[in-house]
């Protein structure tokens, strides 16, 4: 009852047949005049865009500046992320206490998007890089903290009473115990934190930023240009996309390491 | 025990930080009430909206019109995504025709719809459904499909075997197998779908929890933006635990375990 | 109805010259209501002979045939029970043995009446609301058989049924096929590994070569059981205790122990 898989062969061909219908019938639509080119342009349309864009500037830079200045505050968001969530993680794993201190807090928190802090993120850092990064962190958070304390909390027990068994004391074994073992789960965490990052810097850029390609979409719904619009969209889920595919080689890469590999 | 001490810790906790936020706002004045409200700031702030309304209604008002669109935004999501998933997880010709065009078209972050959404919809709410439906569709999808494609053969050969024909196929043994999974698909699809409602109701709405937010950020008023957000935060919570329910009532006979 | 035929059966898994050959012109005739067990070292193809009488596999050459039909397709004529039991989960004791009868387009009160008896066949009248992971696998294996028979098919295939049991529940099922095969017979197709599991269900057991596999031998055991009456006895070891048995199982041992690359030198 279920089909048989495909030969490579067959696989590229159903795939051209279905990107070609989806282009083809978008095309389709625009150039009939069903759908006005100012609110459909062509896949072309969007295309030139965005080689337009990659010299031309729009709301006050072109595309690669206004990546970069994503890229930058995505960048400190996530590394503060990541520099308070794994650490706080980790002791919430060991310390039997600290976890029943926190958890329900952050269990309270969860349930807040993180895009809803924007409005005190725009209270508190205006427009500046502040805000973004608030909002990046926000999202980018809980992973980093989850993954550190289920790293933690569940480590193979018998490495821990060897440790015990050997009289090491706390802070080292969490260093040199807990922190390793927890490698695995915290580089998932990682990238997971990444990709909650970036999809929260695009919510806050809508909102609190004078920069970046957000800030860039925005300008250009208020101008009706929709090519910049889905030019933005383009680049911001091509990047995503490149920082996802890196991250994941630099995990299998530490896994591989560890003999842990799939 | 551990059940009482756990809940004793958490009590006390509570009430710490409730001191602490006395402590810091009201009675000494560290953080202003410029930055971030007082509990008894906080409390006014919610008596009135509860009373004489804020931004155009009542909080019930807006909650309401959030939880409705989110219901429908999530409703429309699903229905569209699961059955997509479930095709093709099922025929290996669906799966290399729409593969393509989902790789195209799920790195596009979910907000990332909204300037669009505006741009063909307006700020009413129909392009909040649209923005919705795009942010709730991809992970039914993919969960569905990952569902279905994790099924084990022996369970998929002894229905082939009974002879069982096409639609009771995927009706009786497709969906309930992948159940688990979808449900997973399911409860990330609720998160994306209020994530997405706040956002564009921040960016622009005319009714609703996210265009509290908004007024209130603009009006400068704290107290009302924390009454917004904690409104979020209980709907979230109460829409995610109603989901779960009917997981788990859907899912009595998975004793292979539920994942959070 | 139920004779199975295999007319010069080749298997060859993968592409051509880089391809396994599992099979290599397999000849068998099997006899309605006969009961045939197939044993052999691991990799043999013996569970790819059953898988082809499913209709879970092609051959590459050759056909096989059942009540003279070629066999294209699975279907409920030629019943499956899984090692692994395959049952879903998600539905009850009763649900499962339903999905086959509803599938076959009968009527409710005829459905309850063939599920019914199928539960006091197998003893499971008092689990028939039980989900499977309620059920100890002994209890599941039982189900399958269940599944299996209410659907009165013309062929019952075995593929290593009991593998996944523990030792004392695999033997108390064996004695309970013993018993259902008595009460209800049929064609039985039987995978198995264990030499004394075959040489106590069968009629006939078919010995295979390592890979690519052929038929080695095939032993008559029928005759023996009959003339030494083993029917007389209602346990298991009673019966393996007698001589004409442990001859037979020390004649399969022999023959199989010829499949296995000597590694003792």
């Amino acid at each position: 009852m279920m089909d048989r898989p495909l030969k490579s062969r067959e696989t590229i061909a159903w795939g051209f047949a279905g990107l070609g219908c989806f282009l083809g019938l978008w095309t389709l639509l625009t150039v009939s005049g069903l759908v006005p080119r100012q609110f459909l342009p062509t896949p072309l349309d969007v295309v030139a865009r965005i080689i337009e864009l990659l010299t031309t500037p729009f709301a006050g830079a072109t595309l690669p500046q206004h990546l970069a200045s994503s890229f930058g505050r995505y960048i400190v968001g996530v590394s503060l992320a990541a520099l308070v969530g794994i650490p706080i993680g980790l002791l919430m794993g060991w310390f039997r206490l600290l976890d029943d201190i926190l958890a329900p807090i952050f269990e309270a928190l969860r349930f807040i998007a993180p895009i809803a802090w924007v409005p005190f993120a725009a209270l508190w850092f205006g427009t500046g890089i502040g805000g973004p990064v608030m909002i990046i962190f926000a999202g980018a958070f809980p992973p980093c903290l989850i993954n550190a304390y289920r790293g933690a909390r569940f480590v193979d027990p018998r490495l821990i009473e060897a440790s015990r068994m050997l009289g090491t004391s706390h802070l080292r074994t969490i260093v040199e115990i807990l922190l390793p073992a927890s490698v695995p789960s915290i580089v998932a965490g990682l990238r997971v934190a990444a990709g909650l990052g970036w999809q929260s810097l695009v919510g806050a850029e809508l909102i609190v930023a004078a920069t970046g390609v957000g800030f860039m979409m925005v300008q250009a719904q208020a101008n009706v240009s929709t090519p910049t619009v889905m030019a933005g969209m383009i680049a911001i889920g091509a990047a995503g996309m490149l920082i996802d595919v890196l991250l994941r080689q630099g995990e299998a890469l530490i896994l591989r390491r560890r003999g842990l590999g799939a | 025990m551990t059940r009482w001490r756990q809940t004793g810790i958490g009590l006390a906790t509570f009430a710490l930080l409730v001191g602490l936020w006395f402590a810091l706002t009201a009675w000494s004045g560290i953080i202003s009430a410029g930055r971030f409200p007082s509990p008894t700031d906080f409390w006014s702030a919610f008596v009135q909206i509860n009373t004489r309304g804020y931004a155009g209604g009542q909080l019930a008002a807006h909650a309401f019109h959030s939880v409705v669109l989110v219901v429908m935004g999530f409703a429309v999501a699903v229905s569209t995504g699961v059955p997509l998933g479930l095709w093709m997880g099922w025929s290996r010709r669906a799966e290399a025709a729409i593969n393509p065009v989902f790789l195209l078209i799920r790195p596009i972050p979910p907000l990332a719809w909204i300037p669009l959404a505006i741009l063909w919809l307006g700020l009413g709410d129909a392009a909040k459904i649209m923005v919705i439906w795009f942010a709730a569709f991809v992970p039914s999808v993919i969960n569905t499909f990952s569902g279905v494609r994790s099924i084990e053969r022996p369970l998929l050969e002894a229905a082939t075997m009974l002879g069982t024909p096409r639609w009771r196929f995927v009706a009786e043994v497709l969906a309930p197998a992948a159940a688990p999974m979808i449900f997973t698909g399911l409860r990330l699809s609720l998160q994306a779908a209020w994530t997405t409602l706040v956002a564009a109701e921040l960016v622009g709405a005319l009714l609703g929890l996210g265009f509290i937010l908004n007024v209130a950020q603009q009006d400068i008023y704290p107290a009302m933006i924390l009454v917004g957000m904690l409104s979020v935060g209980v709907l979230g919570f109460a829409t995610t635990w109603l989901l779960g329910a009917v997981e788990r009532r859907a899912l009595v006979w998975n004793v292979a375990g539920s994942e959070r | 109805m139920g004779s199975i035929l295999f007319d010069n059966v080749s298997k060859v898994f993968g592409r051509n010259s880089a391809g396994i050959k599992a099979l290599d012109n397999i000849n068998l005739e099997i006899a309605e209501k006969e009961f045939v067990a197939i044993v052999g070292p691991s990799g043999c193809g013996k569970t790819t002979c059953l898988r082809i009488v499913a209709g879970f596999e092609q051959p590459t050459s050759g056909t096989v045939s059942v009540s003279g039909k070629v066999v294209t397709e699975p279907g409920p004529e030629r019943a499956v029970v899984f090692q692994h039991f395959a049952l879903f989960p998600w539905k009850t004791v009763r649900q499962n043995l339903d999905l086959g009868l509803r599938n076959k387009k009968l009527a409710k009160p005829q459905r309850d009446d063939l599920i019914a008896g199928a539960l006091r066949l197998m003893n499971l009248e008092s689990h028939a609301d039980a989900f499977p992971h309620q059920l100890s696998g002994g209890m599941q294996q039982r189900v399958a058989i269940a599944r299996a028979y209410v659907l009165d098919p013309e062929v019952l295939l075995m593929d290593e049924p009991f593998g996944a049991l523990d030792a004392q529940t695999r033997v108390a099922m064996q004695e309970e096929l013993v018993r259902l095969t008595r009460v209800n017979p049929r064609t039985v197709l039987f995978i198995t590994h264990s030499v004394e599991e075959a040489v106590y269900l069968a009629d006939r057991v078919v010995i295979m070569t390592r890979r690519p596999g052929r038929i080695k031998e095939v032993l008559d055991i029928k005759s023996k059981r009959n003339v030494e009456n083993w029917n007389r006895f209602q346990k298991i070891e009673d019966v393996m205790d007698q001589e004409s048995f442990i001859h037979l199982r020390t004649h399969v041992w022999r023959s199989l122990r010829e499949e296995k690359p000597d590694t003792t030198t």
